[in-house]
C-alpha cells in the first residue's frame, strides 16, 4: 500500500471521527432543545440590529412594527427554526465547522468583538504557546531521564521513577498548580498567581517578553510535571523492549560499545513508539489545559472554556468544544503521519 | 476459582504497594460505611446546602489545632445552651425567670461575633419581655438587648407561641440596638465617646470583652463572665424552649470552616462514599462493557468485529475532557449523567487490548477441543476466552477506577457537579472561586486535594501491586 493512500486513509478515517462528534454535539444541541433557543438569540440580534437601521427611515412606529414582523419571519424561515431541529443538521455543521457562531451572550474579545469565532482565535495562540511548551520541555526531559533509567533497570532510581510516575496518575495537574499557587506566589511572593501579563504590562519587547516568561513559568512546570514522568516510563519501557530484542544480543556479542548499541540500535528501533506517545500527549495537554488555565487564569481558551461555563454562553461552548476537538484529532493524524515516516514497517 | 482468588490476593498483598492499597482502600470502606450509615440521605440538599444550619459557626475559620503553632491564642468557638431556667424569682404574675451561663474567656482576642438564638417561646395571656445581660469579671455589667414577644393577633387563641418554626435569632455585632448600649456603657464606664458607626465596624465584642487601651484599641479582659437571660414571665403556664448563646472563634473543630460558615470536616466525610461510589460503579460498568466488547469482537470476527473496532476508533479519538465537559454543561450537572458518559468513552481502550488477547486466546488449543466438543459460542466465551483473560480485567477495573474520580474531582472543580452530592472537587471548587487560594484557605484548598489524590493513590497502589500477577515476566526482574 502506498504511503499516500494510507495516509489518505487516516486521514479520511480521523475527518469521520471529527463529523462524529460534531454530530454528537449538534444532536445533543438539538435533542435538548438548546440548539434552537441559539438559533433565537441570533434571529433577535439581527432583528435589533435590523430595527435600529429601519428606525432612521421608517418614522411610522406601525409601519416599522409590520416590516420587522416581515423581516423576522423571513429570517426564521431562512435558518429553519419553523422546522425540527434535525433538518437543519447540515446547515448547523457548517456554522460550526466555520465558527460561525454567532455572538457570544457575555464574553468579549481582548478588542472589544462580542463574535465567537474573534474570542475563541484570540484565545487560541494563547493556548498553543503553554501546551508547546510545555511538551517541547517535558519531551526532552522525560527522553533524557527514560534512557537513563532503561540502562540501571532495578536500581534504586529506577524504581524510585517508576514509583513516581504511577503516583503522577493520581495527581490532578490542577490540584498541583493550585498547591504551587499556595506556596509560590501566595507563601514565598516568587511567581504571579495568575495571568499572562502584569497590569500594566510593561513596555518594550524584551521586558514584555519576560514578563509573559516570568508569569508562564508556574503553569508550564505544573503541564510539564503532570506529564513527564509517564514520559519518561514509557520511554524506558519501550527502551526496554527493544533492549530484549535478538538484534540487540547481536550486537552485544559482536562487542560493540554499549553507548553505540544504546543511540544506533535501540532508540532508532524505539524511536516510533515514543514519538506516538510524545503527540498523543501533545493531544491529551490540550484537555489538560482547560483546567491548568483556568487555575493560572491564563487567557486561553481553557480559561474560556471556564469563563463561558459560569456565564452560561453556548456559543462559546459549542465553539470551543469543537475546537477541542479539532486539536486532537490533528495531532492524532500528525501521529499518524510521523507514524509511517519513521517505521517502515507499516508502509507494508 | 476460590482458591486461584485466595493466592492472587496473597501475592497481591506480598507486594509492598498492594499492602499499602490494601490497607488505604480498607480505610476509605470503613469511613464510607460510617457515613453512609449516620448521615441523612438528602444531606446534599437539605443540609450542606443550607446556609440557615451553619449561621452559628465563624466563617473561614482555621481548624482549632492551629493555636498549638501560632503564639496568640486564637479565638475557639463557644457555645453556650439550656432548656432549663437557672433560677426563678418570684414577682408580678410567676415573676423573672432566669437563664444564667457562666464561662470562662480566655483566649487573647474577642470573639468574632456574638449571637443568641431563642426558641418556642409560649404564654397565655400578656407577651413575655427578655433581657439580656452580660457580667463582666471587672464587675461592669452591660444590658445588651431586650426583646420584647410580639403580641397576640386578633383572632389568635390562647397559647400563643411565638419561634416555633424559626427560632428568634440575633447577632449582636450588627444590631442598632446593642450598638447603642453598648455605646451608652463606653460612656458612663470609661468616658469614651464612639459613634454607632465606629461600633458597627469595628464589632460590639471588641468592645464588650474588652478593656479600653490608652491608643484607643481594646485588650482582651481574661476571666470569669456571666451572661444573663432575665425573663419576665406573667402566668404559670408560660415557658421558654431554649436560650443558646454562640461566641464565634476565628478557630474551628477539627477541619475548619468555608465562607458559609460549614463545618469543612463533615463535607469533606461525606466525599469518601461519593467518590468510591462514582470510581467504582463507572469502573464496573466500563469494564463489563469493554470486555464484552473485546471479546466478541475478538472471538466472532467477520463484520461484527470491523463494526466494534470502527466504533471503538472514533469513541478513543474524541477528546474526553471538553465533551465531558459540553454533556455535563447541556444535560445540567447530574451524577449519574457524569457516570454514564465516562463509560460511554472509556470502554474502546479496554475493547481493543482485550480483542486482541482474545485473537491469541481463540487459537489456542483449549478453544479449539471445546468447539470440537460441540460447545455453543458462548459458553466457549464465557467459560473458556473470560477466565484467560479475568485477572487482566479486573487490573484494568482497578485502574480505570481513579481514572473515573479525577475525572469528576476535574468537571466538579470548573463548577458542574452534582448540586445534590457535595464532593472534594466541589469542595474545592468553591475555595477556588471565592478565591480562597489569594487569601490563604489552605485548610479549604488542601484537604479536599489530598483526599483526591490519596484514594486516586490507594487504586494505581492495588494496580502496582497486581502488576506481577497480570504479567509474570515482571517477577525476574525484581
Amino acid at each position: 500500500m502506498g504511503t499516500a493512500r494510507l495516509l489518505a486513509i487516516k486521514g479520511g478515517t480521523l475527518f469521520g471521527v471529527l463529523i462524529a462528534s460534531l454530530l454528537l454535539v449538534i444532536v445533543v444541541l438539538g435533542a435538548t432543545g438548546v440548539s434552537d433557543r441559539m438559533m433565537g438569540s441570533i434571529v433577535n440580534e439581527e432583528i435589533r440590529e435590523l430595527r435600529q437601521s429601519l428606525a432612521q427611515t421608517i418614522r411610522d412606529p406601525i409601519e416599522l412594527e409590520r416590516v420587522v414582523l416581515v423581516e423576522r419571519d423571513q429570517l426564521i424561515e431562512f435558518y429553519g427554526l419553523d422546522n425540527p431541529w434535525y433538518t437543519r443538521l447540515p446547515d448547523m455543521v457548517w456554522r460550526i465547522l466555520s465558527l460561525d457562531l454567532g455572538s457570544a451572550r457575555t464574553l468579549k474579545s481582548f478588542s472589544g468583538s462580542t463574535r465567537v469565532s474573534d474570542i475563541v482565535m484570540e484565545r487560541f495562540i494563547n493556548t498553543v504557546i503553554l501546551v508547546t511548551t510545555a511538551l517541547a520541555i517535558s519531551s526532552v526531559v522525560g527522553l533524557y531521564i527514560g534512557v537513563k533509567l532503561a540502562t540501571r533497570v532495578g536500581t534504586k532510581l529506577d524504581r524510585g521513577v517508576s514509583y513516581i510516575s504511577a503516583a503522577s496518575y493520581a495527581l490532578p495537574s490542577w490540584w498541583v498548580g493550585i498547591l504551587f499557587i499556595l506556596i509560590f506566589s501566595f507563601q514565598f511572593h516568587i511567581f504571579p498567581f495568575g495571568g499572562i501579563t502584569s497590569s500594566p504590562a510593561p513596555s518594550g519587547f524584551l521586558n514584555r517578553t519576560l514578563d509573559i516568561i516570568w508569569h508562564a513559568a508556574l503553569p508550564v512546570i505544573t503541564l510539564t510535571l503532570a506529564s513527564v514522568g509517564s514520559w519518561a516510563y514509557v520511554v524506558r519501557t519501550m527502551v526496554l523492549n527493544t533492549a530484549q530484542e535478538d538484534f540487540v544480543t547481536v550486537a552485544r556479542s559482536k562487542g560493540l560499545p554499549e553507548n553505540t548499541i544504546m543511540n544506533r540500535h535501540i532508540i532508532r528501533v524505539a524511536a516510533p513508539p515514543i514519538v506516538t506517545n510524545l503527540v498523543l500527549g501533545l493531544a491529551a495537554s490540550f484537555g489538560g489545559a482547560i483546567l491548568t488555565e483556568t487555575v493560572f487564569n491564563w487567557p486561553g481558551m481553557g480559561r474560556l472554556y471556564y469563563d463561558a461555563i459560569l456565564a452560561l454562553d453556548e456559543n462559546v461552548i459549542v465553539a470551543l468544544t469543537f475546537m477541542f476537538t479539532l486539536l486532537y484529532v490533528s495531532a492524532r493524524f500528525i501521529l499518524e503521519v510521523l507514524y509511517i515516516l519513521l517505521d517502515p514497517r507499516v508502509r507494508y | 476459582m476460590g482458591e486461584r482468588t485466595r493466592s492472587t490476593f496473597k501475592e497481591l498483598l506480598s507486594t509492598g504497594s498492594g499492602k499499602a492499597g490494601v490497607i488505604f482502600i480498607s480505610v476509605l470502606f470503613i469511613i464510607s460505611l460510617g457515613v453512609v450509615i449516620t448521615y441523612p440521605p438528602d444531606f446534599g440538599l437539605k443540609y450542606w446546602s443550607n446556609p440557615v444550619l451553619w449561621a452559628d459557626n465563624p466563617r473561614a475559620a482555621p481548624p482549632a489545632w492551629t493555636n498549638l503553632f501560632t503564639s496568640d491564642d486564637k479565638a475557639e468557638t463557644i457555645i453556650l445552651e439550656t432548656s432549663v431556667p437557672s433560677e426563678r424569682i418570684p414577682g408580678i404574675g410567676t415573676g423573672i425567670v432566669l437563664y444564667t451561663f457562666d464561662f470562662n474567656y480566655n483566649s487573647d482576642e474577642a470573639p468574632t461575633f456574638t449571637s443568641m438564638t431563642i426558641e418556642n417561646i409560649r404564654y397565655n395571656n400578656r407577651p413575655p419581655v427578655l433581657t439580656v445581660n452580660i457580667e463582666r469579671p471587672d464587675g461592669n455589667k452591660i444590658e445588651l438587648f431586650k426583646l420584647i414577644v410580639r403580641g397576640p393577633l386578633p383572632d389568635e387563641e390562647a397559647p400563643f407561641i411565638r419561634f416555633g418554626e424559626t427560632p428568634f435569632r440575633i447577632q449582636f455585632s450588627g444590631d442598632t440596638s446593642v450598638v447603642g448600649s453598648v455605646s451608652n456603657f463606653l460612656k458612663q464606664k470609661f468616658n469614651i465617646s464612639m459613634s454607632n458607626q465606629d461600633l458597627l465596624l469595628s464589632g460590639v465584642d471588641t468592645v464588650v470583652f474588652g478593656i479600653p487601651q490608652d491608643d484607643e484599641k481594646f485588650e482582651v479582659l481574661k476571666g470569669s463572665y456571666k451572661l444573663q437571660v432575665e425573663a419576665f414571665l406573667y402566668d404559670d403556664d408560660d415557658s421558654i424552649g431554649k436560650v443558646k448563646f454562640v461566641l464565634g472563634g476565628s478557630v474551628f473543630g477539627f477541619m475548619g470552616t468555608d465562607t458559609l460558615g460549614r463545618d469543612l470536616s463533615i463535607g469533606l466525610l461525606f466525599g469518601f462514599p461519593v467518590a468510591l461510589f462514582i470510581g467504582l460503579v463507572a469502573s464496573s460498568i466500563t469494564t463489563v462493557i469493554g470486555t464484552s466488547l473485546g471479546i466478541i469482537s475478538g472471538y466472532m470476527g467477520g463484520k461484527t468485529d470491523t463494526s466494534i473496532q470502527r466504533a471503538a476508533d472514533i469513541f478513543t479519538n474524541i477528546p474526553l475532557l471538553p465533551i465531558l465537559i459540553f454533556l455535563a454543561f447541556i444535560m445540567r450537572p447530574n451524577l449519574l449523567i457524569i457516570i454514564l458518559i465516562l463509560t460511554v468513552f472509556g470502554w474502546p481502550g479496554l475493547t481493543i487490548l482485550i480483542r486482541s488477547m482474545v485473537l491469541q486466546i481463540r487459537s489456542g488449543q483449549l478453544v479449539e477441543s471445546s468447539i470440537t466438543l460441540g460447545a455453543s459460542r458462548l459458553r466457549i466465551m464465557l467459560r473458556h476466552i473470560f477466565p484467560q483473560t479475568a485477572p487482566f480485567v479486573f487490573a484494568q477495573m482497578i485502574f480505570f477506577t481513579p481514572s473515573a474520580i479525577l475525572a469528576e474531582a476535574a468537571l466538579s472543580f470548573l463548577g458542574l457537579g452534582d448540586p445534590s452530592l457535595p464532593t472534594w472537587g466541589q469542595i474545592l471548587e468553591y475555595g477556588f472561586r471565592n478565591g480562597g487560594i489569594f487569601v490563604g484557605y489552605w485548610w479549604w484548598i488542601l484537604p479536599p486535594g489530598i483526599l483526591i489524590v490519596i484514594t486516586a493513590m490507594t487504586f494505581v497502589l492495588i494496580a502496582l501491586g497486581m502488576e506481577p500477577i497480570i504479567n509474570p515476566r515482571l517477577k525476574r526482574g525484581n
